[in-house]
This record gives structure tokens, C-alpha cells and sequence, in this order.
């Protein structure tokens, strides 16, 4: 094979001793991402290692591709719904596009494609750049991790975000969020959701009310109003006018102003499907969230002392960053509980937290992304609590026995 | 009361195709024959002979400086022909050229107290076949376990039929039971649930238990944590199956006959089948006709002593390990692929389900090897690169065991002693945890850091 070939002739000069020796990591990932390395279990050919033999065909990579597959869908949607809003927000346009046409639509996935190119790839640049270089500071393997992460975050973030917020915000979360603890797989906090928490901190004009959700015009970030559910809910309290303006169907196919890539549903529910199938998200996470969500937002109608509260707690599976959150993000297996019994309850509690954020504190409709980090944070306590349960019972059997032999 | 049937739920059977057809050939004895001290965890050897000695047949070679007046014996008898040194002079193998003339030592057969029999046992040699849990040693003469656990079957991938192995051992099986519930006072026999009647289920002084379920089932460690976990202070002793037999084969006739039979297997062999050899043989000898290279698509071929999932790599110019029941061949993986993590890629085994093989595994029920559905190609390519270990939900499917294996684990990198213990060392072996290593989406060497964590444990204990 040609690539083989090719592969091969460069490797020497980027192994040791090698005129780009500086460059292997780099190389290395190359490499690696063409083809899976031809390392054996033991690391050598012949006798004298001692484990497991034969290894299961999985690898990071692959988990990482199987979940960008399951993004695309979103992703597709988001980038046809940017040039569907942008249309649809401007009246003459509306009148025009009465009836659409494929070509219509064609139109609204190209000027949405076009929004988002230069987002995507500022997230890849910034990040994959800062990946590289930490990984040939440290000698280490270019993580695959980023190439999720990347995209998510680009998923996340209002069609009209500064690039040069975006590649800070990007800069923030790979080297705070994740290098300084070691890496990919070391970090505690979702990296995207740490750039998106950066963003949404440190600019927050950019990042919320009615003019950042629509794109003007192809370029730049001018914007047109209108205003997202939530934002909608944050500052009216008035029910009527939230359903005349977002109908259940709206909210479930997606047509809705809201951030890049999620505000549909049913895109996201495809690639949920896909994650369950393959198993890389974990169903007890998912499952949890939404039952907790469901739990609080039952509770506030059973109170309803207010507007907010009397939002059916369906809605809040379909506004906001609920269902993206808790299908992409809440199920990140680095920064999530890692016991099963620990899934349960820190899905639970993302699910309750974000809606009770949502409707206690409406000044913060970002209500699932800071449930989320919170309960990052609180990942390795709950760990902690399974784990000693499983440590108690143990020594509790430590103790009998020591009773009975004496 | 305790039930005696245990249903085991977590765990994988991983179908190889190449399991051993049950025919039985006589190997003739000629050759050279070794005994292997890094089969023997934490052994260091004391040599007892030199290049150009003769010995017998249970003659000892070395001893454990650790571990004194336990001795390593000879499986033939013949000459020292070489003392083979590694790293450091680290004594890897004796080699006894076995001679013609059949001088098997035998001995009186004693049949008195527990003293006399332990007595016996360690002088023999054959205490050797003895492991003591936790850490996977031979056990100090004067150890007191409080069961001595014997497993007569085989869930691992490949798996040997030990039923058949032992059926026309019916008594020497016998007789080394007893010689242990004799010297121990408990002995678990541990039994694979069968619709037919097995001659082991009638065997005497010993508890009989049932498993059923998928690998790990018929590993000693889930067979402990399903019957008698062990504390802390603790020991409980394992024997194998076949090692029973030839421990009753020496209390009843006197004779120490390290015979054993052992199955040739796997996807590279032609012909697998069983093989009556006695112990320490040279690989080639088993492996002799029976290796087909084709199947690997370097040409490389992997021989391995014990199960794929924990045994130990060897060259046609080793020797058989320690308590070996089978030589698995698979091919190696030492090739490039091409784009190997996008693929859908009927061909290779996962069981995570993001190949499409792992799906088509989720939709088949049947536990039979259906070569039409199981036609995985199994090498010993690591598949993908070393990651940090964070995909979590994947061990705690395929770990029976009352423990967190991914705490457990990264307890054994960080080498905190109280928490490897709290989370239940003591409990496993490597190969407990092995299903683990092989699942594993980081790549992680699991079996090698929970080894570490045991022998940091008993060298600071």
C-alpha cells in the first residue's frame, strides 16, 4: 500500500534521533489515525509476556468517531435551522418563502453551512493546536479526546459568536480544563462546557438575550432579535405568549432561535440512539437525567406558585440545552461518575438541578450547563460514597469472620 | 443453608474456534525437559545442583530462599544440561536431559496423620502445585488455609475438558483429595453445571459446588467469592485439577509421575487435540506438526501456555509452564490497519458493540460456537494505542466479583495499600480481572498493575 509506504519512509526521521525527533508526537498521530498501529499485546513478537493475549478490536478512537457520527445529526439540523431562522427572521423572506421548496432549504443548509464553517474550525485549530504542542512538550500520544470535544463546543455557542471569543473560550478549556490536570482523561470539568461557562461569564452580551441566536448576514456577528424559549421565558412570564410563539412541534423538530446545533430534538435523539446502541454513553446516565428533570419539574406544577413553575415539566426536556446536555455532555465519561450506582445519582441530580435552576433563578436560563459542571464537581464525591459502601461491607465481613475464628 | 448451585450472570465466553477434539496421543518421553522458576511467583531460586549433575525423577534442583526447605524437584530423571540465566543472572530454567532409563523414584505410601502427609507433600515436591491466595504463592510449610479450593473445569476461551482428562484418573483424583481434606480439613470441589451425571460429583471428603454462566465462571477466584470470600489474614489454598490427580497418584502407588495431558489449540493449529506429556517438555515437542502459519497474516504465530487471556507467551525452544492444561497458537497482530477505527469490520471481535460484530454478538442468544456468525479473526494485535483509563461501565459487566475492578485497579497504579485492600485485593489473582484487560478501551496493562499491587502488598506485608 502506497500510504504504508509513504508512513514508512517518513518514520525514521521522526523517531529518535530523527532530523523532526521534536515533531513525533505529531507524527505519531498522523500515523495512528491511518492506520491502528501494528503493536501486539506484550509489545513484541515471540515469548515471555505474561496477560491477556487477544484484545478487543475497540479503541478511544473509535469511541471518540462513534461519537461525532452521533453528533452529526444535530449538527446537519443546526446548520439547515441557522439559515432557516436567518430567513425566516427576515419578513420579506417569510412572505417569499410561503412554501418552501427543496432548493429553499438547499439555501437556509448553505448559509448555515457557511455560518459554521468558520466556527468549527476555529475550534479545531485553537484546540488541536494546544493539544499538539502539550503533547510534544510531555512526549506523550496526541489524544483523540478534542475531536468531540471540538465540535460540541462549536455546537453550543450562539451563530453570531466573535471568533476570537470562541478561540479564547477554546484556549480557557484545553489549557485549564483539561491540561494543567494531566490531559485528556484526567480533567474533572466537560471541557465544551467550560469554554461555553467562559464565554458565557466573561461576555455575557454575546451570549444571551434576544440578539445573538440569528445571524444577520453571512459574515460577522451582527444579529438579528429573537428570542430563544428560554430567553423568552426569563423575561416574560406569561405563558400565552410563549406558546403562541413556540408550539410542541416547534420545540421537537427544532425551528427554534437557540445556540448553533441544539436545539433539536429529535436530532439529538438520533444520535442518543446510536450512543445506546453502541453503549459509549452510559443509559443510566441518560435515563437519570431525564427522570430527574422530570421529578423537579412535576414537583414545581405540584406547587405552581408561579408562572415558571406552572411550565409543564415536559417543556423542559425541549427547551434549552436540556436534551443535548444530558445526551453529549452529562454522559462524558471522564468527568461523570464512574460507578453504576454513582450514575444514578449524579444523573439524577443534573436533571433536578437544571430545572431548578431554571425556574428559581430565571436570570440563568443556562440552567443544564452549570447543573452539569456542578455536579462534575461532585462526580468523584458520590464515587466516593458508592465506593465506601462496597469498603464497609467488606470490612463488616472482615469483622465477623475474625469473630468467629477467635 | 448455604445453596451449592451458583448461577454466575457477569462475564464473556469468548469463541475462539480451534478447541481440542477429545483423542488422547501418547507423546513419547525422549528429550529435554526444564523446570521454570518466574513460573512461580516471587520465588528467588537457591540452585541445589549444577551443569552435568544426574538426577532422578523428584530430584530437587532449587529451592525459595524465601521459602526454605520447599524443594523444586525434577520431572525426569537424566542430566543437568543447562542452567539457563536472564537479566541480573536471574535463574530462568533448569534443563534436565531426560535419559533412557526409567528410574522414577518411589516411595514408601504412607497413609497416616495430616503431619506425616503435609510431610510428605513438601519433601516430594509436589507442595510446588500448591497457591496460596491471596498472592498467587506457594505456600509456607506450616500454612494453615482455611479451604483449599479445586476447580475441574474450564470457562476460558479455547477451554480444555478436564472431565475427560481425568476419566481414567478416576482414583489418583480421589486419593489427592483426600490427601488435602487430610491436611486442610475443607475441601471445596468446584463443578460445572451438566445435564449428565459426572463421575466428579461422586467423589468424597470433598463440598461439591455447581457454576454455570460464561468465563469467569470456571475460575477458582469467582468460585472463593461465591463460596467463602476471604478476609483479611486469611489464606485459602487452589490446586489444580490435574495436579490433584498426580499429588494421589504419588500417596497411592508411590510413584511420582508428573504427567499430565494438555490440549493443543487454537485457530493456528492443525489437528488440535489432547497430548499425554510429562511436565516441563519442550514447546516443539507439542507443537511439533501441529502449526499452521498460514493463518497469520505476517506469518507470525503466538504460542501460548494457558489461556489466551492470562497465560504466558513461549518460543518452540521454551518449556511447557508450571501447571499448563493447554498450548493455545493464535496469530500474531504485528500489522498495519488501514483506517482500523473508522471500519465497520465484520471481522474482528469487540464487545462493546461499536463494531458492527458486537451488535450482530448482542443479537445471538445461542452460546454455541456458529462458525457462521463467530468467524472473528482473534490475533494478538493490542488494537489502538495506550490511553488513561476513564471508559467506565465496560468491567463491571464482565467482573462476578463483589468488587469496583476500576477502583480497585487504579488503587494498584497509585500503590495506596489500605485502599487495594479496602476494595478487595485479597480477592483476586490477575487472571480474575483478565476479561477486563481484554475488554479494555485504554489499552491498559490491568493484569500486570494488579500483579504489582499484590507483590507491593506481600513484600511490605
Amino acid at each position: 500500500m502506497k500510504l504504508r509506504l509513504f508512513f514508512d519512509n517518513l518514520k525514521p526521521k521522526f523517531s529518535k534521533g530523527g532530523k523532526f525527533e521534536k515533531l513525533s508526537s505529531t507524527f505519531e498521530a498522523f500515523e495512528s489515525f491511518a492506520f491502528t498501529p501494528n503493536t501486539v499485546t506484550g509489545g513484541k513478537v515471540g515469548g515471555g509476556y505474561r496477560g491477556s493475549h487477544i484484545r478487543d478490536a475497540v479503541d478511544l478512537k473509535r469511541t471518540i468517531i462513534t461519537v461525532v457520527i452521533a453528533l452529526l445529526p444535530a449538527l446537519l439540523f443546526g446548520m439547515w435551522n441557522i439559515g432557516y431562522q436567518h430567513y425566516m427572521a427576515d419578513d420579506i423572506m417569510r412572505v417569499k418563502m410561503g412554501g418552501m421548496f427543496f432548493i429553499d432549504h438547499l439555501l437556509c443548509f448553505v448559509f448555515g453551512f457557511l455560518r459554521m464553517l468558520p466556527i468549527i474550525a476555529v475550534s479545531y485549530i485553537v484546540g488541536l493546536g494546544i493539544e499538539f504542542l502539550f503533547a510534544e512538550i510531555r512526549h506523550e500520544e496526541v489524544s483523540e479526546g478534542f475531536i468531540a470535544t471540538g465540535l460540541i463546543i462549536s455546537m453550543i455557542v450562539p451563530v453570531t459568536v466573535p471568533l476570537w471569543q470562541l478561540a479564547l473560550a477554546v484556549a480557557f478549556a484545553v489549557v485549564i480544563g483539561k491540561e494543567v490536570f494531566g490531559g485528556s482523561g484526567y480533567n474533572f470539568l466537560n471541557p465544551a462546557l467550560v469554554a461555553r461557562a467562559f464565554l458565557f461569564f466573561s461576555y455575557p452580551s454575546h451570549m444571551s438575550g434576544d440578539s445573538v441566536w440569528i445571524a444577520a448576514d453571512l459574515w460577522g456577528t451582527d444579529a438579528i432579535a429573537g428570542a430563544t424559549p428560554m430567553g423568552i421565558l426569563s423575561s416574560n412570564t406569561e405563558l400565552s405568549i410563549f406558546n403562541c410563539q413556540f408550539s410542541i412541534h416547534d420545540l421537537i423538530i427544532g425551528t427554534i432561535p437557540g445556540s448553533t446545533c441544539e436545539t433539536s430534538v429529535i436530532a439529538i435523539l438520533m444520535g442518543a440512539v446510536l450512543l445506546l446502541i453502541t453503549g459509549v454513553a452510559s443509559w443510566r446516565i441518560m435515563l437519570s437525567v431525564v427522570l430527574g428533570g422530570g421529578a423537579m419539574g412535576l414537583l414545581f406544577n405540584a406547587i405552581g406558585a408561579n408562572e415558571y413553575m406552572q411550565i409543564p415539566f415536559y417543556y423542559h426536556y425541549l427547551m434549552g440545552g436540556f436534551a443535548f446536555g444530558c445526551v453529549f455532555m452529562a454522559t462524558d465519561p471522564v468527568t461523570a461518575t464512574q460507578t453504576n450506582k454513582g450514575k444514578w445519582i449524579y444523573g439524577f441530580l443534573i436533571g433536578a438541578f437544571a430545572v431548578m435552576l431554571r425556574v428559581l433563578n430565571p436570570a440563568y436560563p443556562e440552567g443544564m450547563m452549570l447543573a452539569i459542571l456542578l455536579m462534575n464537581c461532585f462526580a468523584p464525591l458520590i464515587d466516593h460514597c458508592v465506593v465506601a459502601v462496597n469498603i464497609n461491607h467488606r470490612k463488616k465481613r472482615w469483622s465477623t469472620a475474625e469473630r468467629r475464628n477467635v | 443453608m448455604q445453596s451449592n448451585q451458583h448461577k454466575i450472570k457477569k462475564g464473556l465466553d469468548i469463541l475462539i474456534p480451534g478447541v481440542a477434539t477429545k483423542t488422547v496421543t501418547e507423546l513419547s518421553p525422549e528429550g529435554d525437559y526444564a523446570v521454570r522458576p518466574p513460573d512461580y511467583v516471587g520465588v528467588t531460586p537457591r540452585l541445589l545442583v549444577s551443569e552435568g549433575d544426574t538426577v532422578d525423577a523428584g530430584t530437587p534442583l532449587f529451592e525459595d530462599k524465601n521459602n526454605e526447605g520447599i524443594p523444586f524437584v525434577s520431572p525426569v530423571s537424566g542430566t543437568v544440561k543447562a542452567i539457563v540465566r536472564g537479566e541480573k543472572r536471574a535463574l530462568l530454567a533448569v534443563v534436565i536431559a531426560r535419559s533412557n532409563e526409567k528410574c522414577n523414584v518411589t516411595s514408601a505410601v504412607v497413609d497416616s496423620d495430616a503431619l506425616s502427609l503435609r510431610q510428605k507433600l513438601i519433601t516430594s515436591g509436589l507442595w510446588t502445585r500448591l497457591r496460596q491466595r491471596p498472592f498467587g504463592i506457594v505456600p509456607r510449610k506450616d500454612s494453615q488455609p482455611k479451604a483449599v479450593f479445586v476447580t475441574t473445569f474450564d470457562s476460558s476461551p479455547l477451554p480444555v475438558d478436564i472431565e475427560f482428562i481425568l476419566q481414567d484418573r478416576k482414583e489418583d483424583f480421589q486419593r489427592g483429595i483426600d490427601v488435602l481434606h487430610a491436611i486442610t480439613g475443607h475441601v471445596y470441589l468446584s463443578l460445572e453445571k451438566k445435564d449428565r451425571p459426572s463421575f466428579l460429583s461422586e467423589t468424597v471428603n470433598a463440598e461439591i459446588h455447581y457454576f454455570e454462566g460464561p468465563h469467569p465462571a470456571g475460575l477458582p477466584g469467582t468460585h472463593i467469592s461465591c463460596i467463602s470470600p476471604i478476609n483479611k489474614g486469611e489464606t485459602v489454598w487452589t490446586v489444580g485439577a490435574q495436579d490433584v490427580a498426580i499429588i494421589g497418584h504419588l500417596f497411592r502407588t508411590g510413584e511420582y509421575l508428573p504427567e499430565r495431558t494438555i490440549a493443543i489449540c487454537g485457530p493456528c493449529v492443525d489437528q488440535s487435540q489432547y497430548l499425554r506429556v510429562i511436565e516441563g517438555a519442550q514447546v516443539n515437542k507439542i507443537t511439533d506438526g501441529h502449526l499452521v502459519a498460514e493463518k497469520s497474516q505476517t506469518g507470525h504465530l503466538r504460542i501460548i501456555c494457558g489461556d489466551v487471556l492470562s497465560g504466558t507467551a513461549v518460543t518452540n525452544d521454551d518449556y511447557l509452564c508450571a501447571g499448563c492444561d493447554k498450548v493455545c497458537v493464535i496469530p500474531e497482530g504485528d500489522y498495519y490497519d488501514f483506517m482500523g477505527w473508522l471500519r465497520p469490520n465484520f471481522k474482528k471481535y469487540s464487545f462493546s458493540r461499536t463494531f458492527l460484530s458486537g451488535i450482530m454478538g448482542l443479537m445471538d442468544s445461542s452460546k454455541k460456537h456458529n462458525p457462521k456468525i463467530h468467524n472473528y479473526d482473534f490475533d494478538t494485535g493490542r488494537h489502538g494505542s495506550h490511553r488513561p483509563l476513564f471508559v467506565t461501565g465496560e468491567f463491571e459487566k464482565l467482573v462476578p466479583l463483589d468488587i469496583y475492578p476500576m477502583q480497585l485497579i487504579k488503587a494498584c497504579i497509585v500503590g495506596d495499600i489500605e485502599l487495594m485492600e479496602n476494595l478487595g485485593i485479597y480477592e483476586v489473582e490477575p487472571e480474575d480481572l483478565a476479561l477486563c484487560e481484554f475488554a479494555d478501551t485504554s489499552k491498559t496493562e490491568i493484569q500486570a498493575i494488579i500483579r504489582e499491587g499484590l507483590e507491593k502488598i506481600r513484600k511490605e506485608g
